[in-house]
């Protein structure tokens, strides 16, 4: 029997965010769908909707017109809606068998029988009592689908299914997809992979903040085309003034990263080659995931690798830690402002001397000196016009703009010659944004440079001096962001290639 | 964060409810078991130096486990650190046994401490540089320490004079702890213990090292983007940790025991981690904290020898205490939600 899926002016407002605005969409089955988007477009949102994890503000959802109340993960199963999570759900010390019976509603001799007709059918081969942690992440992929399959599930939705899997089981995986397709399952593919988009989808849907921009089919479409639309074409209204830093000195140097993990969810960098000159800001394009993690905590000492060679203000620093470096004047913004770059749970002064040079005397012989903290904080509250001047404060009753003022402020009251942050601006209001673009402009006017890692591409061609793309740990030649486009940017960070 | 506080107090009310009821279903009349369990043993002079003499190992122990504690280092052994610092502080006793002076017992303690010190190294030493789990490693030292004071107590070091009793000579007067007033066994020790948490707050609070460890505890991240020196923290807060607990046991066997035997310790090591967090990881919290759970071995003795119920009550009341600790702090915290789920709808 033909499915058919429809979403219905969906919206979902979270504080400062609309993440789904008014989304419509119809599916049916027998055909391949795509949706396709940025990090943040909103497409996590409308997935975890359809699963029944978080219910919409408004809008509705009809599966073959009756219309469905998804208020739990219950009740997307009882309707036959199946999910595979870009993380496993599995118990790794379990055995494959153990973990698809865990929720069976039938006996384990009958359970058995069923399993090995699905391998049979789509040319699965697991050895169904070896625990799951003995499992490739190919593998335990299949797991999570065969414990759709035995549901019999008339909507399978696949959430950034290849982020983990090698291009052999990337292909596999298309073959048995394809297969489901055609026995009549209806296939949700969430990606932001141009080119798998164009090889295994029929219909593709673009959101973009929230919305749905484009519905087409994908014979119609090329990799520039989609990456077009995913990113926008609205440019920055203002863009920094290009900096003529032709001549100038290369105060950073990068040689040699490599950097190899056993985490499946950890990526590989490979020979990463680049340099920073005085005054300019490099930017690192590239859709989360594909190793900013990485190359930013190997930048800020809090991985060491060995064989690199990192030079800053000719010196070798590549053995430092984060500690170390700062005294040799570099600073640091990681992306996650909550648990990393500050601890909700410390006052203000206290998160202010995580950062602690030794010219600052904030510990003098091991003790701490609370008033030198405190008047440091202060001068930072009032100097990056964070709205407290009580330094007693706990940091969790700052909003996520003025904490990433106050840690912005923490690291550039120093006048560091290099600043290095990742994703300065995610998930804050346009006001907090502009100011930390303007601030981080007036640092490459006083002649310090910066490395901007970001997700967002509007960001990076307003900010960056040089633009390269990171993609699956691979850096992209560093190109001028005057022959940078929208276009080029989606395109590299899709996959694909230019010229 | 008054709440953060006020917990303990809830959760040693639930349990001496808990402890009424259980003494109700055993056929006591509970108001009359409660008094023999937390009045009677305190109700003398004497019973009161016993107190403190419970309370001044637990809190000496109490104390260092805050370090671990505090900065997510889960040291579960002191009880091990505990006897290896009295096998260390004993040994040089043992050789003294026949001499006086006043150095002796400086010595005595100064190798108490530093025994506990080196048994507590080999779970940082293992966690930091071969990347072990210190619970497990730190738990199973437990045992290996206490099969050395064994076969010491029976082999080597046993007493010449002994017809083969598992047990040492007795020490010198001069490694003895001096006792504070004529025919009550409390010792010198409870200074150590309270020096231990005055400079402790200092440390704790007033540090690098302090800050060290508190951004540590909250967040792990945060301690490694910050570049502290994690490696050598986890050293520094098991050494000091594994201290205490040597102290603590060179405490116990220079002062109530005066020899080395077999049981120098009723799981002190253990019940410290109760103490610990009844004290909320605090110095002085961790003072009350000590008394508290130091009643409750009292009471045990009380009631054995007026109720005829095994000492091991104690026991009982002490995981009560830890049970009713974590739970008035989960649901404090989090908000209770029945959710109704129909059988039919889980088979989906």
């Amino acid at each position: 029997m033909a499915t058919d899926l429809r979403i219905s002016n969906i919206s979902k407002i979270y504080p400062g965010c609309i993440a789904n605005d008014n989304v419509s969409l119809q599916f049916k089955s027998g055909k391949i769908y795509a949706l396709l988007g940025e990090n943040g477009a909103g497409k996590s949102t409308l997935v975890k909707i359809l699963s029944g994890v978080i219910s919409p503000d408004n809008g509705e959802v009809f599966l073959n017109e009756k219309n469905l109340k998804l208020s739990s993960p219950l009740d997307a199963k009882k309707n036959k809606i199946g999910m595979v999570f870009q993380h496993f759900n599995l118990f790794e010390t379990l055995s494959v068998f153990e973990n698809l019976s865990i929720d069976a509603t039938e006996d384990n001799k009958s359970l058995r029988v069923r399993i090995n007709e699905i391998f049979k059918k789509y040319n699965f081969s697991i050895d169904l009592d070896i625990p799951v942690l003995n499992l490739s992440a190919g593998q335990k992929q299949k797991v999570e689908i065969i414990r759709c399959l035995l549901r019999s599930p008339k909507v399978l939705i696949m959430d950034e299914p290849t982020s983990v899997l090698t291009e052999q089981e990337t292909e596999e995986l298309f073959i048995s997809l394809k297969k489901f397709c055609d026995e009549g399952i209806l296939i949700i593919y969430i990606t932001h992979k141009l080119k798998e988009v164009l090889s295994l989808c029929d219909e593709v849907a673009v959101m973009r903040k929230g919305k749905v921009v484009s519905v087409s089919q994908t014979q119609n479409e090329k990799v520039e085309t989609l990456a077009n639309k995913m990113v926008g074409q609205k440019l920055a209204k203002i863009k920094k003034k290009i900096n003529i830093s032709k001549n100038k000195d290369e105060i950073f140097k990068v040689k040699h990263l490599n950097f190899y993990s056993d985490d499946p969810f950890e990526t590989n960098l490979v020979n990463l080659n680049f340099s920073v000159k005085k005054g300019e800001c490099l930017g690192i394009a590239g859709i989360s995931g594909n190793g900013q993690n990485e190359l930013f905590q190997i930048l800020s000492g809090e991985i060491i690798t060995p064989n690199t060679s990192i030079i800053f203000r000719n010196k070798e620093i590549a053995k430092l830690n984060p500690k170390q470096r700062r005294e040799y004047l570099m600073a640091f913004s990681p992306e996650d402002r909550i648990s990393q770059a500050a601890v909700p749970e410390l006052k203000i002064y206290e998160n202010v001397a995580l950062n602690n040079f030794k010219a600052s005397n904030f510990f003098e012989k091991g003790l701490v000196n609370e008033r030198k903290i405190k008047d440091h904080s202060k001068k930072i509250l009032s100097d990056f016009s964070v709205n407290t001047d009580n330094v007693e404060l706990k940091s969790q009753f700052l909003s996520g703009g003025n904490l990433q003022k106050l840690i912005l402020g923490r690291e550039l009251i120093t006048a560091p010659e290099l600043l290095i942050c990742y994703n300065p601006t995610w998930g804050l209001d346009v006001g907090a944004i502009n100011y930390i673009h303007e601030t981080l402009i007036k640092i490459n006017d006083q002649e310090k440079s910066t490395i901007l890692i970001s997700t967002d591409t509007e960001e990076l061609l307003k900010l960056s001096d040089r633009i390269a793309v990171i993609y699956k740990g691979k850096l992209s030649k560093i190109m001028s962001s005057e022959e940078v486009t929208p276009e080029k940017l989606g395109v590299l960070m899709g996959g694909g290639s230019i010229d | 964060m008054a709440l953060y506080f006020f917990t303990p107090f809830i959760a040693i009310i639930l349990t001496i409810l808990g402890g009424g009821i259980i003494f109700y279903i055993l056929g006591f009349n509970p108001i009359e078991a409660l008094k023999f369990y937390f009045i009677t043993p305190i109700s003398n002079l004497y019973g009161f130096s016993e107190l403190l003499l419970k309370a001044t190992p637990l809190c000496l122990i109490a104390i260092g486990l805050s370090y671990c504690f505090k900065s997510n280092n889960w040291n579960i052994g002191a009880e091990g650190q505990l006897t290896f610092g009295a096998i260390v502080g004993g040994g040089v006793a043992l050789l003294f046994y026949n001499q006086e002076g006043f150095y002796i017992l400086p010595l005595v303690i100064l190798a108490g401490a530093i025994g506990g010190m080196i048994f507590a190294l080999i779970p940082a030493i293992l966690k930091t540089y071969f990347n072990t789990n210190e619970i497990l490693v730190s738990l199973m030292l437990v045992y290996v320490s206490k099969l050395i004071l064994d076969y010491l107590v029976v082999g080597p070091w046993s007493n010449p004079e002994g017809f083969n009793f598992p047990e040492t000579r007795q020490f010198s007067d001069s490694s003895r702890m001096p006792l504070l007033f004529e025919g009550l066994r409390i010792h010198a020790g409870i200074f150590l213990a309270l020096a231990a948490v005055m400079l402790s707050w200092f440390i704790l609070y007033k540090t690098y090292l302090g800050f060290q460890i508190k951004v540590s505890g909250l967040s792990l991240k945060t301690a490694k983007y910050a570049g502290f020196k994690g490696k050598t923290m986890i050293l520094v807060v098991f050494m000091i940790s594994g201290a205490c607990a040597g102290l603590a046991g060179v405490g116990e066997i220079t002062g109530p025991i005066g020899q080395l035997h077999r049981m120098i310790s009723p799981d002190y090591g253990f019940t410290a981690i109760i103490v610990a967090f009844l004290g909320r990881l605090n110095p002085f919290g961790i003072i009350f904290a000590s008394l508290v759970v130091a009643l409750t071995y009292l009471g045990a003795e009380t009631a054995q020898i007026f109720l005829q119920i095994p000492k091991y009550t104690g026991q009982v009341f002490q995981g009560m205490i830890l049970f009713f600790l974590l739970a008035s702090d989960y649901l404090l915290i989090f908000k209770v939600k029945i959710l109704s789920l129909k059988k039919n709808e889980l088979r989906h």
